[in-house]
């Protein structure tokens, strides 16, 4: 679909434009310097964004730019609440001990089985 | 364009049968109705925030007061800033996007739903569970919405509610980033036929620029967060200096960030508010959307201008990047002041709040300049010259664009309009009231108020100054309180049937969403009312023109 | 008092540019309030974008960003000069929540401290018209010396110094502030720096209390 492949390929260019921006600004942070740790941490989020772009690209690849059919779920997601509740189970026990992953572990299984198999949403 | 719905569903004209109730809006995966629980449930917070920090005023509107004691006091001014950061401006930010950004690429869904229903829930409860630090025995968390090591480690900060913090925090802040990424999926992957990127409205492209920042910057709030919850465990990593600062590099790489994901969503708001009541499309459409993104990038850079002081930072650089900023900020002026000087402005409430964003934002952007400058921050950081710069941008401006973004998509989201006359009441108290508490704030710190005290000594010479903070914020309670009961009575009234529909398109706007019914149906355009055709950036002002009509000759078209 | 004299121009300038600013956009915004009312029947004018407009806009903005960092980082950069005469040095400690001033040059190893409470403000004392460094440094959580009538504050690190230069001019006496927030008694960390006569100071030094006041 990629008919004037500049403008095809503009998500897959914002992204990874923003992201050489990031790495332009990290340069010339370069020049001035600054602890390690800045350069670990913000080099690392170049290359999360430009690994970002490369999933636009290839989802930009697989389809159109711009869609007439869409898939959709129609129906709840009821496996999210318990997900959820169990994820902030998770950090309580790192607060109160790690007692309430008996009950957080359990409530992720259910979740995990909900989303397998009891509301799978009818798609298009 | 249609959207060809499952087979069964033709039955229901489009409308899929959901479950009603509050099952149904807990389980739903209807952008939606996920944005609006988002933008609800933050603007309960907002209230809240508020209770907060009419207690602080109280505290300090005169010296040597003890209504609130130093500990209480400093889980307030904690819990208020954390609140309104993690828990308020940033997901109502990310909230108007799941809601608004489907709508304006004429697509019928986001992008993971089901994710972005996980990102609620997660920011829920990171919501409670922060707040439910006021429960346990110490109380709340009481370090700063920055919490820096030493302070939080255990031995200084024992109580619970600190860890209770971090958990929220970290939950709240990861259902966000799942948000984020929906949202910047749905605008680049899920468009409609005819919506091209250069057709974007400039809502979806700050969109695009905010998600960019959640995706790329909110994960070193998880790394900060992480080392200090390691640090509390084991109190020989904050002994060393290196993962004191370490920590302020990893915190502000977000905490600046953020400070435009509050913001962005709100100026576009605002931008398609001007654009709308001065009649014409938005001025210099091309120059704000690279503009946006070009802003967000070196956002991205300036983080250390927060530890000027610290002197551990590369100053001259944060300096640099800083400054730069008045430039992309410029072209957004360009285009907002451009928009109203060719207009043919008419006022209604979203308006006047878009109007007074203009000059408002810009004390808070004109003072971020001063103090993005090294020698001027020196003496002004930390002290409540900050307070007020931080809260000309998030509440003069940030907020008047979220309250412009509430009256102007009331009538999308609910099918009614919010009482005009309460809403131009709550305008000009909260103008009145936001300068009248931030406006002194700038002397204040400048003559030499730290932040975060909880009083201050009457020889200070702070006294009146605060006592005017005080009352602005006494102006400010009854302005939220004008709103409170603008929007109850409104939904009440619309329970009752007394309310008169708003239509779909009361303000004669020009983007997609206000082409569908008030409020749209479930998969957004219904088979009868397809996406109209998409010409640019403002549709549905070029199908008005095109058709050579006055606006009424589009409402015929409408319901 | 080179800080507060750099703070004061920098201050000036931008305090007058950011006015005038303000300025135009307000009156800006006033002639479109004024002139462009629908009430008024205006028609819609302008184009849609004036990108050369733009153009020389964003060049302008762009050659005042520059000259902005370029000179407030010259300013930044004299701010920070080294003293032309040897100064003198003294140890600060912030701690929870007051300040200890050592004197390392004394030789009776002169120290200060208080509790913050009350009228107990410790004072830290320094030659006047001579340059003073100050080693920063904290012995528990995070802690900011400011003195708000120099226009300049530092942080003080535990397991960490930080250092620098003030040179008061004249003798006198001014409040000094804790800027970071440090616990529950970070309003009340508040202390005194005394400029004393030189021949005074070295009187402190030895040990001697100062004239008028206990230090």
């Amino acid at each position: 679909m990629n008919r004037d492949g500049l403008k095809g390929r503009l998500p897959y260019l914002v992204v990874a434009g923003w992201g050489v921006l990031n790495g332009v600004l990290l340069a010339v942070l370069g020049i001035y310097g600054e602890s390690s740790l800045v350069f670990w941490l913000w080099g690392g989020v170049v290359v999360l964004l430009e690994l970002a772009a490369l999933a636009v690209l290839a989802s930009s690849r697989s389809g159109p730019d711009q869609q007439v059919r869409y898939r959709l779920p129609y129906r709840g997601a009821a496996a999210v609440p318990p997900a959820a509740f169990g994820c902030a189970l998770v950090a309580l026990a790192f607060v109160y001990g790690l007692w309430l992953l008996a009950l957080a572990v359990p409530l992720l299984a259910v979740a995990i089985a909900m989303a397998l198999h009891g509301t799978a949403a009818e798609e298009d | 364009m249609t959207v060809a719905p499952p087979e069964d569903k033709e039955a229901t004209g489009g409308r899929p049968v959901a479950p009603s109730g509050w099952l149904g809006w807990a389980t739903s995966t209807d952008h939606k109705r996920i944005g609006l629980l988002t933008v609800a449930t933050s603007l309960v917070l907002l209230l809240l925030m508020g209770v907060l920090a009419l207690l602080m005023r109280g505290q300090l509107a005169q010296p040597d007061e003890h209504f609130l004691d130093p500990l209480t006091y400093n889980q307030v001014f904690t819990i208020h800033g954390s609140g309104m950061i993690y828990m308020v401006m940033t997901p109502f930010a990310i909230g108007m996007g799941v809601y608004l950004v489907p709508l304006q690429i004429g697509a019928p869904g986001i992008a993971a739903p089901r994710l972005t229903l996980l990102g609620y829930w997660l920011y829920v409860l990171g919501a409670v569970m922060m707040l439910s630090g006021f429960a346990t025995p110490n109380g709340a968390h009481a370090d700063g919405w920055f919490s820096y090591p030493p302070m939080a480690d255990k031995e200084h900060s024992p109580s619970i509610g600190s860890d209770l913090w971090i958990g929220g925090v970290m939950l709240a802040t990861t259902g966000v980033i799942i948000m984020g990424w929906a949202v910047l999926w749905t605008v680049l992957r899920r468009r409609a036929r005819g919506m091209t990127m250069l057709r974007l409205p400039v809502f979806c492209w700050s969109m695009i620029a905010t998600c960019l920042m959640v995706i790329g910057a909110f994960p070193a709030l998880l790394a900060a967060l992480t080392l200090l919850a390691v640090g509390r465990a084991d109190a020989s990593v904050f002994a060393s200096n290196v993962w004191n600062i370490g920590y302020q590099h990893l915190f502000w790489f977000y905490g600046h960030p953020v400070v435009y994901v509050m913001f962005f969503p709100f100026l576009a708001a605002v931008a398609e508010v001007l654009a709308v009541f001065s009649g014409r499309r938005f001025f210099g459409y091309k120059g704000t959307a690279l503009s946006l993104l070009v802003f967000a990038a070196i956002s991205m850079s300036v983080w250390g201008h927060h530890m000027f002081a610290t002197g551990q930072a590369t100053n001259d650089y944060y300096s640099l990047t800083s400054i730069a900023l008045l430039v992309p900020a410029g072209v957004e002026y360009f285009g907002m002041v451009g928009t109203v000087l060719g207009g043919r402005l008419r006022f209604p409430v979203p308006m006047l709040f878009a109007l007074a964003f203009i000059p408002q934002f810009l004390i808070g952007g004109l003072t971020g300049i001063m103090i993005g400058t090294p020698v001027i921050d020196y003496h002004v950081t930390d002290s409540y010259f900050i307070v007020a710069h931080l809260h000309y941008v998030l509440f003069a401006g940030s907020a008047f664009g979220l309250f412009a973004a509430v009256y102007y998509w009331f009538p999308k989201v609910t099918g009614v309009m919010l009482g005009e006359r309460l809403g131009r009441l709550h305008f000009w108290l909260l103008v009145i009231g936001t300068n009248l508490t931030f406006l002194p704030m700038f002397a204040l710190g400048y003559l030499g108020m730290p932040r975060r005290v909880a009083t201050y000594a009457t020889f200070d010479g702070f006294a009146w100054l605060n006592l005017l903070a005080s009352i602005g914020a006494g102006v400010l309670a009854l302005a939220m309180t004008a709103f409170t009961v603008n929007v109850l009575w409104t939904l009440r009234k619309a329970a009752l049937g007394r309310c008169r529909p708003a239509g779909d398109n009361p303000w004669d706007a020009y983007t997609l969403e206000w082409a569908t019914t008030s409020p749209p149906p479930r998969l957004n355009f219904a088979p009868g009312r397809p996406v109209p055709p998409v010409t640019s950036f403002a549709p549905l002002l070029d199908l008005r023109q095109r058709e050579g009509g006055t606006p009424a000759a589009k409402e015929a078209s409408g319901s | 008092m080179v800080q507060r004299h750099v703070f004061g121009s920098v201050f000036a300038l931008e305090s007058a540019i950011a006015g005038f600013v303000f300025l135009v956009v307000l009156a800006l915004l006033g002639h479109a309030l004024l002139r462009r009312r629908a009430a008024r029947g205006t028609p819609v004018t302008g184009q849609p974008e004036r990108p050369t407009l733009e153009k020389y806009y964003v060049g302008v903005l762009t050659a005042f960003a520059v000259f902005l960092v370029a000179w407030t980082a010259w300013q930044n950069h004299r701010e920070h000069r080294p003293p032309r005469s040897t100064p003198v040095t003294v140890d600060v400690t912030g701690f929870q929540w007051c300040w200890k001033f050592s004197y390392p040059q004394s030789p009776v190893k002169r120290s200060v401290t208080g509790t913050c409470r009350g009228r107990d403000l410790p004072t830290l004392v320094v030659p006047a018209g001579r340059p003073v460094r100050l080693r920063l440094t904290a012995k528990d959580v995070i802690h900011s010396l400011w003195i708000p009538d120099l226009r300049y504050k530092m942080d003080a690190f535990p397991d960490h110094v930080n250092t620098f230069t003030l040179t008061l001019d004249h003798e006198g006496r001014w409040r000094g502030r804790c800027a970071e927030f440090c616990g529950e008694r970070h309003y009340a960390m508040d202390f005194w720096i005394k400029a004393v006569p030189p021949d005074e100071y070295d009187r402190f030094l030895h040990g001697q209390p100062l004239a008028g006041a206990a230090a």
